[in-house]
């Protein structure tokens, strides 16, 4: 019993992690924006796939291989803002419908290539070490430092920077940001690449530890929005916050259900949130 | 005047398709008899998205959840010895009604669900009834899954020859022909109502649709169980016109086809998505070689093009083909007049 709940505690603490990188940047991009980005599980999941070409296939050096990875995707974040998201920002259906269309795009497109099963990315670390009387693999307590490290580097990239304050201005008002002279659509694109390549982050240290395949372009879509609408839509502390809640319902679901109950169980979540308290933990009411 | 032509082309190029679709089981080959029908079911299921996304603007990304809870509860009332032995072992005794019966029976059961959802997810604005509509299609094929014992799990199970629509292809032609006008007729004369009005102002500004006096909550509700009402009573007759139900009927490569039929034919114009949804299901389904059915073994490749084009339509053309063609023919009368002056 302690067991088991030391193995929560911690896989938990684990996945929280994780689904914070996924979701702060899902959260940024909307908080700017208000746009729903459905192709935000796509970096999640190439950043992965791009680091398993690299490492693996072309026998780049593995540190290496991950900052490519993640550079990359931030710079194909960039380009999927400037070609689908900007022509239709106005109409918010289309937006909607351009990102789901390149999300699945992308998984079609990877099912073609590597086919449905999962890739495990090589890692720095292997073996395990006991925790509490619990064997923990090295892969996830290295995902839980990595994770903690990027949220506080986001923290003070949002709240100390100027550019980090000149966003905070632009998801306030962004046609009073206009008139005080930024430049809004330059900041829309820095805003995208941090997005995506916190996404990359994410779907990096995802990969290290489950592994990553096709699905999760979409399926990781469930876990952000159950996070962002626990968080509160467009509040990135919120979402950090979410993050670990939800982390913990995954696991304990996981663990105790087993893994076909994740989406259901997540579901449920996502509508008790909305009837109990619909704007969330730390919502901004639209 | 100009407005006059637009509409007298629209009601000449129905007409054109009425007689088209009447006459055509006489000369077309049965294989394909069987696809076109099944494409006017596809129809229903393009119009009803129509309603809650193109007419009221409220994102509904699991449309085919509907379909398919339609689709699952006719089957289930026809064969209730699919509960014998689960948890549900008292849902078995249940005699079938008739299957017309339980073909509306899956529109209502659809429509409840719709109901629930929509209260909860609708009575707050912005993005949520998007997110939470997108998750339901995941959620639902894995339960399908979860409960294989009822739902038959990957391959799904058969309702039996019996309880077709009609015996042979011609009959399951007409009948699929005949519902898909109803269903078309019934939704076009509710967003030709007082009530299509509310929607399309609760669409255009939320906030002025309120202060007019619009109880928003309970039209988009009602939106949404009317769009869901249609999709199941759509999924339940793709079920009595295939006789089998399956997960692979109402996967996401659906939800593509109906997003891309009602984009290209042009949300919110009811006549553009029925031709949106009739070209592109035959297309898609000509690309398979007259190979019968919802995306069975879809060719991956074919996936990848549709996927690309709604993208490249969404971008270029968002208000669909249908406006921009019909903004063309609106331009040439002009032109033609304009000739007849200085000649």
């Amino acid at each position: 019993m302690i067991d088991l709940i030391m193995r929560i505690l911690v896989y938990g603490a684990v996945s929280g992690g994780i689904w914070a990188l996924a979701a702060s940047g899902f959260s940024l991009i909307f908080g700017i924006g208000r746009i729903l980005n459905f192709a935000h599980g796509t970096f999640f999941v190439l950043s992965a796939y791009i680091c398993f070409i690299l490492a693996k296939d072309l026998g780049v050096n593995l540190f290496i291989s991950y900052i490519i990875a993640i550079l990359l995707v931030g710079a194909l974040g960039v380009v999927v803002y400037k070609i689908m998201m900007a022509p239709v920002r106005h109409h918010e259906v289309m937006v909607i419908i351009v990102t789901l269309a390149f999300a699945l795009l992308v998984e079609q497109i990877l099912l073609l290539l590597f086919g449905e099963h999962g890739y495990s990315i090589p890692s720095f670390v292997s073996g395990s070490m006991e925790i509490g009387g619990v064997l923990i693999p090295k892969t996830r307590i290295l995902a839980f430092f990595v994770s903690i490290a990027v949220i506080i580097l986001l923290e003070y990239f949002i709240n100390r920077t100027r550019t980090g304050k000149m966003i905070s201005a632009v998801s306030q008002d962004s046609e009073a940001a206009m008139l005080v002279g930024m430049d809004v659509e330059k900041l829309f694109m820095i805003t995208m690449f941090v997005s995506a390549s916190l996404a990359g982050i994410g779907g990096l240290l995802f990969g290290q530890v489950f592994g990553a395949s096709p699905i999760f372009a979409v399926k990781s879509l469930i876990y952000a929005f159950a996070i962002v609408i626990l968080g509160g839509l467009g509040s990135v502390r919120g979402s950090i916050i979410a993050s670990f809640i939800v982390g913990y319902i995954i696991t304990t679901t996981i663990i105790l259900l087993g893994s076909r109950w994740a989406e259901f169980v997540m579901l449920i979540t996502i509508i008790s949130i909305l009837i109990f308290r619909p704007t969330g933990l730390f919502g901004v009411e639209e | 005047m100009r407005l006059k032509m637009v509409k007298d082309i629209r009601y000449l190029s129905l007409g054109i398709l009425l007689i088209v679709s009447l006459t055509l089981p006489f000369f077309l080959p049965d294989a394909y008899v069987y696809l076109v029908g099944m494409t006017f079911l596809f129809i229903i299921m393009v119009v009803s998205w129509d309603i809650i996304v193109g007419y009221t603007g409220q994102v509904n990304l699991g449309h085919t959840v509907f379909v398919g809870i339609g689709a699952y509860t006719t089957a289930l009332l026809q064969v209730p010895s699919r509960f014998e032995g689960t948890f549900l072992h008292f849902l078995s005794a249940i005699p079938s009604p008739p299957i017309y019966i339980s073909i509306i029976m899956g529109g209502v059961v659809s429509a409840f669900f719709g109901f629930i959802i929509g209260v909860i997810t609708l009575r707050l604005r912005g993005y949520y009834f998007a997110l939470v509509t997108a998750v339901l299609p995941l959620v639902f094929i894995q339960l399908l899954y979860v409960w294989s014992d009822i739902f038959g799990g990957e391959e799904g199970f058969s309702v039996g020859l019996e309880r077709a629509l009609a015996v042979d292809s011609i009959g399951k032609y007409y009948i699929a022909f005949f519902t898909m006008v109803l269903s078309v007729l019934i939704m076009y004369l509710i967003v030709r109502s007082s009530i299509g009005y509310k929607f399309r102002a609760i669409r255009d500004d939320e906030t002025l649709a309120e202060s007019v006096g619009i109880d928003t909550v309970k039209y988009k509700v009602l939106s949404f169980v009317i769009s869901s009402f249609f999709a199941g009573i759509a999924g339940a007759c793709v079920v009595h016109y295939r006789i089998t139900v399956g997960p692979s009927m109402f996967d996401i490569p659906l939800m593509l086809l109906i997003i891309l039929s009602a984009v290209i034919g042009g949300l919110g114009t009811l006549f553009g998505p029925i031709i949106g949804g009739f070209v592109i299901y035959l297309m898609k389904n000509w690309w398979l070689k007259g190979m019968v059915g919802l995306s069975d073994v879809v060719p991956i490749n074919d996936e990848v093009i549709l996927y690309i084009i709604l993208i490249v339509v969404a971008i270029l053309a968002p208000e669909g083909i249908w406006v921009y063609s019909r903004k063309i023919i609106e331009k040439l009368p002009i032109k033609f007049l304009k000739k007849a002056k200085t000649t």
